[in-house]
Order: structure tokens, then sequence, then C-alpha cells
């Protein structure tokens, strides 16, 4: 078995995605379901339904009387926060794990993704867009190839590392050079093996080169492309790969964005963060 | 005992004891100052050039930006007797993406807006590490006044 391969074969050995992700999402961008269907798919995760409770009667939500009921819960909480508990829950333990071959302590990616997942939501706010389910979980989702990469890139990261520093290759060019395929790639092919939609397969396969996705082209693809760009300056759980990736011009030119918007934009993050740890870390 | 410097953040100390650090330095710059004499030493994290993107913002929290953040960063080493005519100043920091345009290039805009402040204010830099595209860990031991630097993916060196 060749090294390509063994890189795809061991995908395998992550846990599979849980069953009330692909219900939820499904439900959720579905536009005539109800809060009654999101109800139905979650109310028999006891840990999940508490957890939500716990939230929604949390000091930040600062409301004046206790809620008990899920149904209520989710009119008050809303379907993209609810999203956030679940993707909270499923992911928060895999993408925590160290990576030594990208030099990232326990946590690091967690915090990493965390911040582009916000930074999606805060972007989509500025270009004043509905917020959108999909893309939260695409951002969060993003780097899900590195946790399987690492070994990989501690291996031959010698090698990596001289294509970068030496001849300007960016981190993802010179894994697919030495390893015969990136992170983002890898990312990809997980997503398509939860089968997860198709525009968020193809925004964490592209999320360092929006400009090859051709068909698979969204908003979504570029979001999660700029949202990384700035996720990435910021330097929060940043690890050896750096900042050595591309940031492309002609999607900020889409979005008319400019670079006081970038600014703008991470201005709002430090809080994004600690209001999203206060509700989301408690218990 | 080590204090920790978060993103848009600053701490000063006079404790022999301590240690200040801050992690993870991408677009942004760590400003380090030190007085030898009186062993105070200050680190601070900005995050931006000008407040002016966002006053409000600047007033609840101005280390997040140069021309809030530095300024303020010396008067607090002065209140615990820190002289001007003394301290020492490290930074590093300032990373960018690979990007043709500028539209990412923060870290080019930091520290050109540290370099005008420093100028306006007769102050040098004794030593610096900044640019490139890597994260960087600073830290400043407070009994020694030795500043050591970090990248991510290889050891630690002294500033």
């Amino acid at each position: 078995m060749n090294r390509i391969e063994a890189i795809i074969r061991s995908i395998d050995r992550l846990p599979p995605l849980p069953a009330i992700i692909h219900q939820a999402l499904q439900r959720i961008n579905d536009p005539g379901s109800s809060a009654q269907d999101v109800v139905e798919i979650i109310q028999y995760d006891q840990g999940i339904t508490a957890q939500v409770l716990q939230v929604c009667n949390s000091a930040y939500f600062n409301l004046r009387r206790q809620v008990h009921s899920l149904k209520e819960a989710l009119v008050l909480l809303g379907f993209n926060t609810l999203m956030q508990i679940l993707l909270h829950n499923s992911f928060k333990g895999v993408l925590s794990h160290s990576c030594r071959g990208y030099d990232l302590d326990t946590g690091a990616l967690w915090k990493h993704s965390v911040s582009c997942a916000l930074l999606t939501e805060i972007l989509t706010r500025r270009l004043q867009r509905q917020p959108d389910s999909r893309l939260f979980t695409a951002a969060l989702l993003h780097d899900m190839g590195k946790v399987v990469l690492s070994a990989y890139v501690q291996e031959t990261f010698a090698a990596i590392k001289g294509l970068v520093r030496e001849q300007g290759y960016s981190f993802v060019a010179a894994e697919r050079e030495v390893l015969g395929i990136d992170h983002a790639e890898l990312g990809g092919l997980i997503a398509e093996k939860w089968a997860f939609p198709r525009a968020i397969i193809a925004a964490v396969r592209y999320h360092h080169t929006p400009w090859l996705s051709g068909e698979d082209c969204s908003d979504l693809v570029g979001l999660v492309h700029l949202a990384n760009c700035m996720a990435l300056l910021t330097g929060i759980g940043g690890g050896s790969d750096g900042l050595y990736y591309t940031g492309d011009p002609d999607l900020m030119e889409n979005f008319r964005l400019r670079e006081k918007d970038v600014e703008k934009c991470l201005t709002q993050l430090n809080d994004r963060l600690a209001a999203m740890e206060a509700w989301l870390e408690m218990g | 005992m080590r204090i920790i410097i978060g993103v848009a953040d600053m701490k000063v100390s006079s404790q022999a004891e301590a240690e200040l650090i801050t992690y993870s330095l991408g677009s942004c710059l760590g400003v380090v100052v030190y007085d030898p004499l009186v062993r105070v030493g200050g680190l601070l994290h900005f995050m931006l050039p000008e407040s002016q993107i966002d006053p409000e913002k600047a007033r609840r929290n101005p280390w997040m930006f140069a021309d809030t953040g530095i300024p303020f960063l010396f008067k607090e080493a002065y209140k615990y007797g820190a002289d001007k005519g003394r301290m020492i100043v490290k930074v590093a920091g300032g990373s960018q993406i690979m990007d043709d345009q500028g539209f990412f290039n923060i870290g080019k805009r930091n520290y050109a807006a540290m370099r005008k402040i420093f100028w306006r204010n007769n102050v040098l830099i004794q030593a610096e590490d900044v640019g490139g595209m890597i994260n960087r860990t600073v830290r400043l031991e407070l009994s020694s006044g030795r500043v050591w630097l970090k990248t991510s993916g290889e050891g630690e060196r002294e500033l």
C-alpha cells in the first residue's frame, strides 16, 4: 500500500458522524421544517436535551423565567444556536487532540476552528446576509484533515518546510508535493464520508484554493476561505504551518470587502469568543 | 510564576520571580519593555494599527490597537517606577499571509503604526523579529530582562 492509500485509509479510524448532526442539518436547512420537526430528532438524546435547556436558562440569555420544554428552548435559541451546541458536543473532542505534525498543543486546533466559525458569522452579519448553519459547520470542520494528516506531516516535516521556506510553496502545496495529498483535500474526503451536503464538502476541500472550486463554487467556499485567512492572521491556535497560505483577492472583490472590513471583523472576534465560551463551556 | 497575556491584552509587573508570556502572535505585534534598574517589565499584545476603526472598542480595550495600547503600556510601566531613558524595547510578530494585493497585510500596517509612534516619541527598538509568515511566542523574564522568542515548529532563542 503506498502512502496516499495509507493516508486515505486512516480516515476510517475517525469516529462516524453522529446521526443527530446529519438529521439536524437536514431539517434545519429545509425551509419547510418546523421547531417540532427538530424536537423530534433531538428529544431522544438526553445529554443534548439537557444541554440545550441549560444553555437556554443560563445567565447569558438572561430570560426571566425557567424554560423546561425543548420546543420552547429551540424557539428562543434559534436553529443556528442549536446547531452550534450539537457541533460543540460532537466535535470538540476530536478537534482538541494535539497535532504534533503541526506543532499544535491540546486544544489549539479547536480554538482555531471556533475562531474561523465565529468569523464566518461576523462576516455574514457584515455582509448583511442570513446566517447559515452549513457555513458555521463547514468553518468549524475545515481543518479536520489536519487531525489525520498530522502524523504524516510530522514524518516529512523537513521536506515540507524546505519547500515552504526555500521555494515559496504554500503549506498546502508543499503537503501535496511531499505526501501526494493535502489536509484540505483530505478534509473534503472526510466530509464526503460523513455524507455532508455538497456545499460543505466543497467549502472544506477548497478552503485554501477557492479558485479551484469550479462548479462547486458557492458563497460557502468563499466565506470559509476569507474567515480562515482572518483566523490565521490572529494567530489563535496557530501552528508550524504558520501563515504560509494564500489569500484570494478576487473573493474580497466579489464580496465588495476592503482591508478595513477585515480589521472591523477582527475587532469583534474576542468578544464573540468570550461569549461562546461563557455559554458553551458550562457544565 | 507565569503571567499570560492574551490577544489584545497587556500586563506590567515588578515581581522578580514572574515571567510575562504571550502565545500566538500572527499578524499581531508583541511589544516588550523593561527597565533593568528597577526591574519593571511589561508586555503588550496588540492586534490592529489604529483605534479609529472602532473607538468604542478602544475605550473598553485600549490594548487592541497600536495607537492606544503602546502609550498605555509605557504609562503603566512608569507607574511602577520605570524610566523612559532606561527602558529597553523589543518587538516581535507582524506576520502576514501570501497576498499580492495587500488585503490582509495587517502585520505590515501594525509594524508601520508602531514605528510611527516610536519615532514621534524618540523610542528606539533594541531588538526585533518581525514579518514573514510564522507564528511567534514571546517571553520576558523579569529577574534578568531577557526576552525569549519561540517560532512555532522550532526551538526558543534569545531576542
